[in-house]
């Protein structure tokens, strides 16, 4: 998972490693994943988000699709 | 590092919250025995939280079983994505985690990484309202129901 200074160099750097490109992620939408997955990780309440919630989280982002559905992983 | 103020949490969320702690205060990882000192526990116990601490992927160990690699959204390991916050430096696993690592410290940071293409540098300024303003963008390779079949290549 890395950053990119635009979808250009995303692209130069797929094709070059023949990697396949995959959906494109804003920071305002990583910001917003972070904060979903991270803000209360110092808190001894905090707990990973299930399947059914990462859905509507990724959803809530206007990130659909196979390539976010998390499967029946429960601890992703 | 001290348990005071946890008297009524279990053993697991004792040695989870001592090597959360410990990272958000140091920004590196606590060893074994530090945790189970300041337990009262034995390291053997320590080490079989970290086992079952990692199946429920708050942690994920080296190689040896010892040493802490990842407790998202900290990196036990020195790496490209670094965050800077109050004087103290820390090592995020991936981009998702170098914001994490801000939103898990709940003050503003200054992230350090750079474009995987062309090497440019990122400063990105993350206050209370979030990110500052920009266009650089965040890319997996991996789709979401892969991101722990290899976490570390993730």
């Amino acid at each position: 998972m890395l950053f990119f200074r635009s979808e250009d160099s995303l692209r130069t750097w797929c094709r070059q490693h023949g990697h396949s490109m995959g959906p494109i992620v804003t920071i305002d939408q990583l910001w917003r994943m972070a904060t979903t997955w991270y803000a209360t990780r110092l808190h001894a309440d905090s707990r990973r988000p299930g399947p059914d919630e990462i859905r509507l989280i990724f959803a809530g982002l206007g990130l659909q699709g196979d390539f976010w559905d998390p499967g029946a992983d429960s601890f992703s | 590092m001290h348990d005071e103020g946890w008297p009524s949490m279990d053993f697991d969320t004792k040695v989870k919250m001592a090597i959360y702690r410990h990272f958000a205060d140091t920004g590196e990882g606590a060893d074994a025995g530090s945790i189970a000192s300041a337990l009262g526990a034995k390291v053997d116990e320590v080490l079989e939280a970290y086992q079952r601490l990692q199946s429920q992927r708050v942690l994920v160990l080296d190689i040896d079983g010892v040493s802490i690699r990842m407790a998202p959204p900290f990196s036990g390991i020195p790496t490209q994505h670094i965050v800077e916050s109050q004087g103290q430096r820390y090592h995020a696993n991936c981009a998702w985690d170098a914001l994490g690592v801000a939103a898990a410290l709940g003050r503003p940071a200054i992230v350090h990484s750079h474009c995987e293409a062309s090497g440019e540098a990122l400063r990105l300024q993350i206050g209370p309202a979030g990110p500052e303003e920009t266009d650089w963008i965040f890319h997996s390779l991996v789709p979401a129901a892969g991101w722990w079949d290899d976490i570390v290549f993730t």
